[in-house]
């Protein structure tokens, strides 16, 4: 029956008051966090401080990780069944594991873009507007005004204007993931979480969605997971190296790139392994 | 290889499937053939003029009286023309002859005022092999009717069994007068004992008109007289005596029409009047509605045959009739409207009989020939016409589908029509779906999006052993067990049905309202663990509180004592009119819903499940609830598949047949009444097909609602089919 299923907030995540322009360097703050699939260990003692409005970058091997670390930031992965985790995540002071707290009001706060386009089966215009159908709000201007903005934001606005209505199938690759982007930006989160929202884009929807993430830049505290080392280079502040579930190196992304402390970090962005 | 094991395996499906459509093409494509007659012989006969024309029941020896009363007679497989003499004890001139169907007698009417029954004593007998039928004609006594010395005009009798009615008519100077004598047969010491006139009426004074013919139905207990201003009197013999019940004119629309030709239609409840211009009406009689007297009342209007008729036949057998006259020939079927078969002869028709088998017909010409047909009709009383639109049957106060297949008396007339069966299938499927649906969508929905998968792998094989639970034991139980209960608890169900959707609805309410602390207690996908006892404690409540609501709500006073009694079913009739019986719907609804229940819920479940992950990943990554991701994202997206989950269970519910055989009354009755039973198509061949004669109008009609149920059955899918298709392409994910 219904009843269990509604589930509408009643303990809020609390909100950030945007008034400082610099930002907060711990604005995610990662303590001592590990991960467990079951018995298997992804994560080991992960501690990271993410700027706020800055892109910071996760790379690393294949299997690392970075993944699952991403999902972690707004709980995706207690869709899972049997995981467990040690240490603390805190976003703006308040631990995202906090008891009292539901969970859709952390998902509310964090927007998400996934590595596949994943478009509901729904018109374009209803797709950017779901987040905003699912808290409550109808209003046909808030809506419209919410569409105009997002896809703009997402740079999708021109492509697609003039068929809002059509289904988001019909939309080439690289416009879907930007229409994902636009639906994860929609209901203005704080933090937008990236897993490799490129790899499946040709070399120009991937300039787009580059260029785009500069632009939210100013807007949102974005991570993004790439295996593109040029792309970390180009549009991330930070960036953290991952191996074998640990955090090897976190540093400015210049720092990582040109002069890593690490051996394994050097290896992997010189193309030696991974 | 494989491809072609695979190739040919399907088209072994399409033909076998092809095979069984034509099958029962095959076996109901006579139900819609028309009567096929074809001349067999023609025989000379003496340019002698004839009063009567009959035949046997085999068709094998026509026989025509003659005015001096001599019979004459034609062997069918000879041709031989032979005259047999009656033997009245004394020269007659006749002038007048009827037949008495039912009792395959002849009445004969003479110059001088009397009258003579006569029994043409039909033999039949096998020699070398072909059937010999002869004629022995036997006489009863002259006896004086009506004005003395008058010629008889007509003359009819009928016979009760225990009396006689013989009514003639004669001219009375300018006038006419209709004689009616009653006969008994007086039990005497000697065996056999004498016929004495009980009875003698004049019923001229309550004929309003000259008359021009009488009829006296085979019962023999009234008397039509026609009359030459069109009319038609219906006089009842009541306590001894004639009344006039009623006069009317076939033909009133019809400016200035007479009736040429009336005959009684097998049954003698129906008569069928024919006008000089060939215009052709049957009348029946019926208790109008409300009515406490039966009066004829026109129930079927044939088109005109377009020239004078010379004469109006009915059948023995069935409710077929031929009109003749001028060169044509037109078989006729009363009940279904509809003309059998219709002949342009070269030659003009004069008079006719029809055996009694209905399989033969001797047709006589103007130049005194006798012509022998074949009739091939043997679903006469089977049309389009008589399956589907409504028909009025002899009796009846108005047109109705109905279905009746046998029924107690000889001439009883079968009814055949599909309406309520198919009416009986589609209330079946609702009250089912009704049932159903719900609980097995919202448990399909539950068990796929909320239940911890450890239960749901548990809840799924379970449902699907339930699928598999022979109809026969659902429906045993439905009319052994629950029925019983129902009949007795329908408050209990009825607060059940309103309240437990409602303390669940409720209930979830006030869970989703709970803070999280609270609610954290419960991992989810244990819900259930509160909620299943709840639920249980509160259909105990409800199913106890069942009687206080019938003492409160369903309290009918008897009008007679002004005692009260709670009774939901005699307040049901009371307030409804509608009947409540106990092997009803609502039993029907309950057995088949478990019959679909697992069926629907299987596939729903399957389509829900089968959701690509991402979707639900992108739902919930947008804040969404597992409620709206369940109601937004998953179930449009599983559209298609829970469509299909509905059109089969639809299917089965359709073609199931043993629940409803066991767990309904059968009863073929058109209302939507929930607390009445009915009959599907499919129930309806389980039961009768055992009892049905091979090739019978009811075998073919059976097939017929199995061609129905195809049919339907076809449509629904290829429908379904379409809609899924649309669905899909609307729905379809990346
Ligand atoms: N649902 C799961 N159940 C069990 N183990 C998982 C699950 N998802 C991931 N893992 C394991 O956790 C480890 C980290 O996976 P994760 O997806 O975070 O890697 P990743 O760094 O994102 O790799 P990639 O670059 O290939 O996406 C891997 O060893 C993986 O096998
Ligand atoms: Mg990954």
């Amino acid at each position: 029956m219904p009843a269990v299923l509604s589930e509408p907030v009643r303990s809020h995540f609390p909100t950030t008051v945007n008034t400082s322009t610099a930002g907060r360097p711990d604005f995610i703050s990662i303590q001592n966090f590990s991960f467990f699939y079951g018995a298997k260990q992804a994560l080991f003692d992960i501690s990271l401080d993410i700027p706020e409005r800055q892109v910071t970058a996760f790379i690393g091997p294949s299997g690392c990780g970075k993944s699952t670390l991403l999902r972690n930031l707004n709980r995706m992965n207690e869709l899972i069944d049997g995981i467990s985790h040690s240490g603390d995540i805190i976003i703006h002071d308040h631990s995202i594991y906090d008891p009292l707290i539901e969970v859709i009001s952390l998902r509310k706060r964090v927007g998400m873009v996934f590595q596949k386009s994943n478009p509901f089966p729904k018109s374009i215009y209803e797709n950017v507007v779901y987040p905003l159908r699912v808290a409550g709000q109808n209003a046909k201007n808030v809506l419209d005004e919410t569409v105009e903005r997002s896809l703009k934001g997402a740079a999708l606005w021109d492509e697609a204007k003039d068929r809002l209505h059509e289904s988001a199938l019909s939309l080439s690759g690289g416009q879907m993931q930007r229409l994902c982007i636009a639906r994860a930006i929609a209901n203005r989160p704080e933090i937008l979480l990236m897993d490799e929202p490129c790899s499946a884009l040709d070399p120009i929807a991937t300039v787009k969605v580059e260029e785009l993430i500069q632009e939210l830049k100013s807007e949102f505290t974005i991570v993004i997971v790439t295996h593109n080392m040029q792309q970390a280079t180009r549009c991330s502040d930070k960036t953290a190296f991952f191996y074998l579930g640990k955090l090897i190196e976190f540093d400015v992304t210049s720092k990582i790139f040109s002069n890593p402390a690490q051996k394994q970090t050097e290896d992997y962005i010189t193309g030696r392994f991974g | 290889m494989m491809t072609l094991f695979i190739k040919s395996g399907g088209v072994l499906v399409i033909t076998a499937v092809l095979g069984i459509f034509f099958f029962i093409l095959f076996q109901i494509w006579p139900l819609f053939m028309p009567a096929q007659v074809s001349e067999l012989k023609t025989v000379s006969l003496p340019n002698h003029s004839f009063s009567l024309l009959g035949v046997d029941e085999w068709g094998a020896r026509p026989f025509l009286v003659e005015p001096d009363g001599r019979m004459l007679t034609v062997d069918y497989e000879t041709g031989a023309v032979s005259e047999v003499p009656i033997d009245f004890g004394e020269p007659l001139q006749i002038v007048s002859a009827a037949l008495n169907k039912r009792e395959q007698m002849i009445i004969v009417g003479t110059a001088d005022g009397r009258f003579a029954i006569v029994a043409p004593g039909y033999e039949s007998e096998e020699s070398d092999g072909r059937q010999v039928v002869t004629i022995h004609p036997s006489a009863e006594k002259v006896t004086p009717i009506g004005l003395p010395g008058v010629p008889i005009l007509d003359i009819a009798y009928g016979d009760s069994g225990s009396s006689k009615l013989v009514v003639a008519l004669q001219a009375n100077g300018n006038n006419r007068q209709v004689s009616a004598a009653i006969f008994e047969r007086k039990r005497s010491l000697m065996g056999q004992g004498k016929e004495e006139a009980v009875g003698v009426f004049d019923l001229t004074s309550l004929i309003p008109g000259r008359a021009s013919k009488v009829l006296v139905p085979g019962t023999g207990d009234s008397v039509i007289v026609v009359t030459e201003d069109g009319k038609v009197s219906y006089l009842l013999l009541e306590d001894e005596e004639f009344k006039l019940i009623q006069t009317f004119a076939p033909f009133e629309d019809i400016p200035g029409a007479h009736i040429q030709a009336a005959t009684f239609i097998f049954g003698d409840v129906s008569i069928c009047f024919a006008s000089d211009s060939g215009a052709n009406r049957v009348f029946s009689l019926y208790y109008p509605k409300g009515g406490a007297e039966r009066f004829f009342g026109k129930t079927h209007d044939f088109p005109s045959l377009g020239t004078m008729p010379s004469f109006l036949i009915s059948t023995l057998r069935n409710k077929a009739f031929l009109l003749g006259g001028g060169s044509e020939l037109s078989l006729r079927y009363s009940t279904t409207e509809s003309i059998r078969w219709e002949g342009k002869m070269p030659y003009n028709v004069v008079n006719a009989a029809i055996s009694g088998k209905y399989h033969r017909l001797v047709v006589l010409d103007s130049t005194n020939k006798l012509h022998f047909f074949k009739i091939d009709d043997p679903h006469a009383d089977s049309s389009l016409k008589a399956l589907f639109s409504k028909i009025w049957y002899e009796g009846a106060p108005e047109p109705k589908w109905e279905w009746q297949s046998t029924g107690g008396s000889d001439d009883f007339e079968p009814k055949f029509s599909l309406v309520p069966l198919i009416f009986g299938t589609f209330k079946g499927t609702f009250y089912a779906m009704l049932f159903a649906l719900p609980i097995a969508l919202l448990a399909a929905l539950y068990t796929s999006q909320f239940l911890d998968p450890r239960f749901r792998s548990i809840v799924k094989p379970t449902m699907e052993i339930m699928a598999s639970l022979p109809s026969v034991v659902l429906g045993f139980l439905g009319a052994i067990y629950i029925a019983p209960i129902i009949e007795k608890e329908i408050p209990s169900f009825i607060l059940l049905a309103v309240g437990l959707p409602l303390v669940a609805a409720i209930t979830g309410f006030f869970w989703s309202r709970l803070p999280i602390r609270y609610r954290k207690l419960i991992h989810p996908g244990w819900e259930w663990i509160v909620f299943v006892p709840l639920l249980l404690v509160s259909s105990w409540i409800f199913f106890q509180l069942g009687s206080v609501l019938e003492a409160i709500a369903f309290v009918v006073t008897d009008p007679a004592t002004g005692q009260k009694t709670a009774d939901f079913g005699a307040w049901w009739t009371a307030t409804t009119g509608n009947s409540f019986d106990q092997r009803n719907s609502v039993v029907v609804g309950f057995m088949m819903g478990f019959a679909i229940i697992p069926i629907i819920f299987t596939i729903a479940d399957d389509a829900l499940s089968n959701i690509p992950a991402q979707l639900i990943t992108a739902s919930m990554a947008c804040g969404a609830s597992r409620w709206q991701t369940a109601v937004r994202v998953v179930l449009p997206t599983a559209s298609p598949g829970i469509f299909s989950a509905i059109m089969i269970g639809l299917g089965r519910a359709v073609g199931e047949t043993m629940i409803v055989v066991m767990a309904t009354g059968n009863t073929p009755i058109t209302e939507w009444n929930i607390f009445s039973g009915m009959r599907t198509l499919s129930a309806n061949i389980a039961v009768e097909l055992p009892e049905a004669p091979h090739h019978s109008t009811l075998y073919r009609t059976l097939f017929l609602g199995a061609l129905v149920l195809f049919v339907f059955t076809f449509v629904f899918n290829t429908f379904a089919e379409i809609l899924r298709h649309r669905l899909r392409e609307r729905f379809k994910t990346i």
